[in-house]
């Protein structure tokens, strides 16, 4: 039924209509900068024509629904690419923290420290009786041995803080799991069907980001606006309006188990395929990378070990022993020695070693020792006490390490070429003790006395052991220059077996950064073309809301007019 | 495309904080005159940068010990050139007290003079260099060469034509100087027949009256007594010394210096090879004592043998003065190779690992003029709004 009614009745439609341009405008100019907002728009149609006798006449406009501009192909590109650029960037962060602990770009890194080890070693072959030399020895490989100890313990600790985020972040997806649930919820209550709340449909794919940037999840919304957000093996975190909490536990090997608790008391285990997020990215530098790291630098620790303790335990110092304890405990003195548990039984090999006693600064007497390396402790005990040296020592078992003691306050005695290596094995005349980067230390004989450096060996046709030899120096010196470490399938020397253990971290943190470099890009990228569908701009809102002003003030003007129309109609009558 | 105010600002933002990160970077290097100051960043020339500095490094280890090389066989060349001196001196002596225009108590001033070259040569021997005696061998803490107590040599003969007489020294000396008692048959036949007369000043004094010879007789009143056999003829002589011998203390170990890779040099020379105090014709002690016991013995034929034996030993100096100049060369070889090759490695090191300035100082400008742009051309974009229109 046309009339002026009519047009006072779409004029109050069409400002009400332009109306909520206005609101929805300035609620986009509100929201420019909320995270997570997509743009709305005012879907408009025209209402439904009304039958005349001309035809079916246009009946105003009215307001279809509001609509949020979202690409949810786009967002789902966004959030997996988040995901993994918030793994590697976790590892590039650890990585790089790490890498500070091993800065060899500064001056006195580890690389200088053992250049001044070698150094020394050198010097004292120079001056194999200098006081000066023996301390300033002393006094060098106790920096290395802190360089050694002070890097393995940051590693140690290194694992420990990144044990220590492990929690926050379960406790945060819990949280924003539920959250999604919630909003589901609310979701499911406050639509009916055909129109769909925007605000709270943004807020719960907010909550779905912040997730993806812990861990990896896939997530798909169903027809009646529920999300059900899975993880990469399948198992849900979200379903609905039910959510379901992950939780950890060290296990015993010293890994991060994550466990998911389903219904019912269901728990699975899915440390092992994660992937994507910090959470992904903590794990893998925790269980792996630093593990590795710490593995090789222990190997190369105890190969330098090795090497310096075999060749030292072959020379003599400018004093004798009265007495000498092994720095090396076995397990029982009567299992045999390569299989007791010693760091170094399994180096002990067929062969011999020498024990000379002097008695007032004379050679005295001497005894060959034959080792079988399944001889037990006690077996080498009895050898010493019964060999010909047997009057003028004592060899027993203190703590289940190796003790020779001289039996007489006039004699002294030391140890020549040891072809088993099991002086070395049992830590008698050793320069180190240990077996990893952590534990090296340097022998308290020789921390306390570093007249018991051995620099010389002993003579073994005359048993005599000059102060001026040096020839155990000069082979310590050398070993700087011999291949003694095993890294993989190649011997290499301990500096270049160090040197290829920095390049391996620092490409790591190299290549993690390179990483994370790469997918922030990726994320930039996606988030613009997000942007591009759902960002705000303020001149289009701008331009938005003149227009709807505009088209408020024409809808103004009919009621105007109409009311010209009903004035002239009215004044018909007089 | 559309372009939403958070592509906007977030572009803005990002592209600042690259560009700023940029110029802090440069400044760093610049700064810290260090390209790299992690290890991440560049995992290769960081590794190779360590390599290089750790050749540079056992470089000048090796130099270090070049220096030692040098100052022990230096100290070690002056020492043997020293004792070559003494013998060149004693030489001359002996040449001079071998010609027969010389009387007793010429040679027996000369002797003095070769005991005085003889201390020499024992003090020389036995240089210490920072705190080492440097002929020792291993033994460095100990002199290599010491005088043991005095010892009764064996008689030295002079037979005349047809004699068959034989003499044996013994007893044990009781003085305290050294002596050579120059013995001589007064009347000749068998032993036991014969009789003899004994000189302790070269035969310018002799005893009085002549003692019948026979086994174990006292020659001189310290303990020295000789045994006689054979048949004797007037005017045999025999002398029969009396000195401290020196012996040698030290080992024959040779002392090894590290100059380079697997690379070794013996920089010591064994004081028994070297000079002797064991005895023998090689002995350079107990040649100088025989000549100074036959100067004593007024002997110009002895004079003429230890004369001989100097020689033999002025030429096995000479050898092995050589033999340490060709030791000296390797070592300043060996340095010009190390200061050579350490120039070198500095230059990588430096090229790898130091900051170009040239480059650093240009990208820092580039730099600042792309951050100078971006902030003007940031401005703008910022600052134009539709709201200034309306």
């Amino acid at each position: 039924m046309s009339g002026i009614t009519s047009v006072l009745d779409i004029a109050a439609q069409a400002m009400a209509a332009e109306q909520v341009g206005v609101e929805v405008t300035s609620h986009n100019i509100a929201n420019v900068n909320t995270p997570g907002y997509s743009r709305q728009v005012v879907n408009y149609e025209t209402a439904y024509p009304e039958l005349a006798p001309w035809g079916p006449m246009g009946r105003g406009v009215r307001v279809l629904n509001i609509e949020r501009n979202f690409d949810r192909f786009i967002q789902a590109r966004l959030d997996e690419k988040t995901a993994t650029m918030a793994e590697y960037q976790a590892k590039s962060d650890q990585l790089e923290q790490v890498a500070t602990f091993f800065n060899e770009t500064q001056d006195d890194g580890l690389n200088a420290q053992l250049a001044e080890f070698w150094a020394a070693w050198n010097d004292l072959a120079d001056n194999p009786q200098g006081a000066a030399e023996r301390l300033a020895l002393i006094r060098r490989a106790e920096n290395l041995n802190d360089a050694f100890n002070s890097r393995a313990d940051q590693l140690a600790q290194a694992r420990q803080s990144v044990t220590q985020e492990i929690a926050p972040i379960l406790e945060e997806v819990n949280t924003r799991a539920a959250r999604i649930a919630q909003l589901t919820e609310e979701i499911q209550e406050s639509e009916d069907g055909t129109q769909v709340n925007n605000d709270l449909r943004d807020k719960r794919q907010t909550e779905i980001t912040e997730i993806e940037k812990l861990v990896g999840v896939s997530y798909y919304t169903t027809g009646d606006g529920t999300v059900n957000v899975i993880f990469p093996n399948g198992l849900p975190l979200v379903t609905g309006v039910t959510s379901f909490t992950l939780d950890y536990t060290i296990s015993p090997t010293d890994t991060v188990d994550v466990t998911w608790n389903g219904p019912g008391g269901l728990v699975e285990h899915i440390s092992s395929s994660l992937d994507g997020g910090k959470l992904t990215g903590l794990i893998e530098v925790r269980d792996t990378i630093i593990p590795q790291f710490q593995a090789d630098f222990d190997n190369l620790a105890k190969e330098f070990i090795a090497a310096i303790n075999s060749q030292h335990s072959q020379g003599v110092g400018l004093d004798l022993f009265t007495s000498v304890t092994g720095t090396y405990a076995v397990n029982d003195p009567t299992d045999p020695l390569n299989a007791t548990d010693l760091p170094f039984g399994a180096e002990i090999t067929n062969g011999t070693f020498q024990i000379f006693v002097d008695r007032n600064g004379a050679p005295h007497s001497n005894a060959t020792i034959t080792v079988d390396p399944t001889d037990t402790l006690d077996d080498l005990v009895n050898a010493i006490n019964l060999s010909a040296v047997g009057a003028d020592l004592t060899a027993s078992v203190v703590n289940n390490q190796l003790n020779i003691v001289a039996n007489a306050g006039t004699d002294s005695f030391g140890f020549a070429a040891d072809t088993s290596n099991v002086l070395m094995a049992l830590g008698v005349n050793t320069f180190f003790t240990g077996d990893s980067a952590y534990t090296l230390g340097i022998n308290d004989t020789v921390a306390d006395s570093p007249n018991m450096i051995a620099a010389g060996q002993i003579d073994v046709t005359t048993g005599l052991h000059p102060v001026g030899d040096n020839q155990n120096a000069l082979a310590l010196s050398d070993l700087e220059n011999s291949a003694v470490i095993t890294v993989g399938t190649d011997t290499l020397t301990v500096t270049d077996a160090f040197r290829r253990l920095i390049s391996d971290l620092g490409l790591e943190a190299e290549q993690s950064a390179t990483q994370a470099k790469f997918y922030q890009d990726q994320v930039n990228q996606f988030q613009a073309m997000r942007d591009d569908v759902s960002g705000v701009s303020l001149d289009e809102e701008l331009t938005n809301l003149i227009k709807y002003q505009r088209a408020y003030q024409a809808a103004a003007r009919l009621v105007g007019v109409a009311d010209e129309m009903y004035q002239t109609l009215l004044s018909t009558k007089e | 495309m559309r372009v939403s105010m958070p592509t906007i600002f977030s572009y803005i933002q990002r592209n600042l904080q690259n560009l700023s990160e940029e110029l802090f970077k440069i400044n760093n290097s610049i700064s810290s005159g260090q390209k790299y100051s992690s290890i991440s960043d560049n995992p290769v020339d960081v590794g190779a940068l360590l390599g290089l500095t750790t050749d540079s490094d056992q470089v000048s280890q090796y130099k270090r010990n070049l220096e030692t090389a040098n100052d022990w066989l230096a100290i070690t060349e002056s020492t043997l050139s020293d004792i070559g001196e003494i013998v060149r001196t004693c030489s001359v002596t002996a040449e001079q007290m071998a010609t027969g225009t010389y009387n007793a108590a010429q040679r027996i001033a000369g002797a003095q003079t070769v005991q005085q070259m003889l201390d020499e040569a024992v003090q020389t021997g036995n240089t210490n260099y920072k705190g080492q005696y440097i002929l020792s061998g291993y033994k460095i803490d100990s002199q290599p060469f010491v005088e043991s107590a005095f010892t009764i040599q064996n008689p030295v003969m002079k037979l005349q034509p047809g004699s068959t007489g034989t003499a044996a020294s013994g007893g044990a000396y009781i003085g305290t100087t050294t002596k050579t008692y120059v013995v001589e048959i007064v009347q000749g036949g068998v032993t036991g027949v014969a009789t003899f007369r004994y000189s302790e000043d070269g035969g310018q004094t002799w005893s009085d009256p002549p003692v019948v010879t026979g086994a174990a007789v006292a020659v001189g009143t310290e303990g020295v007594n000789a045994t006689f056999g054979g048949t004797w003829v007037a005017g045999d002589r025999f002398s029969i010394p009396v000195y401290e011998p020196i012996t040698y203390q030290g080992d024959d170990n040779t002392l090894e210096i590290g100059i380079g890779r697997n690379s070794r040099l013996a920089v010591n020379q064994v004081g028994s090879d070297a000079l002797g105090g064991t005895g023998g014709s090689t002995d350079i002690f107990d040649i100088l004592a025989q000549l100074k016991s036959s100067l004593e013995a007024n002997d110009p034929y002895e004079a003429a043998a230890s004369l001989e034996r100097l020689n033999t030993f002025q030429n096995q100096i000479n050898a092995t003065l050589a033999g340490l100049g060709a030791s000296l060369n390797r070592v300043t070889i060996k340095n010009n190779v190390y200061d050579t090759l350490q120039g070198a490695l500095t230059d990588n090191i430096a090229e790898k690992g130091d900051t170009d300035l040239v480059e650093a100082a240009n990208a820092l400008a580039t730099t600042q003029l792309a951050y100078q742009a971006a902030l003007a051309s940031s401005t703008l974009v910022m600052n134009m709004s539709l709201l200034d229109y309306m």
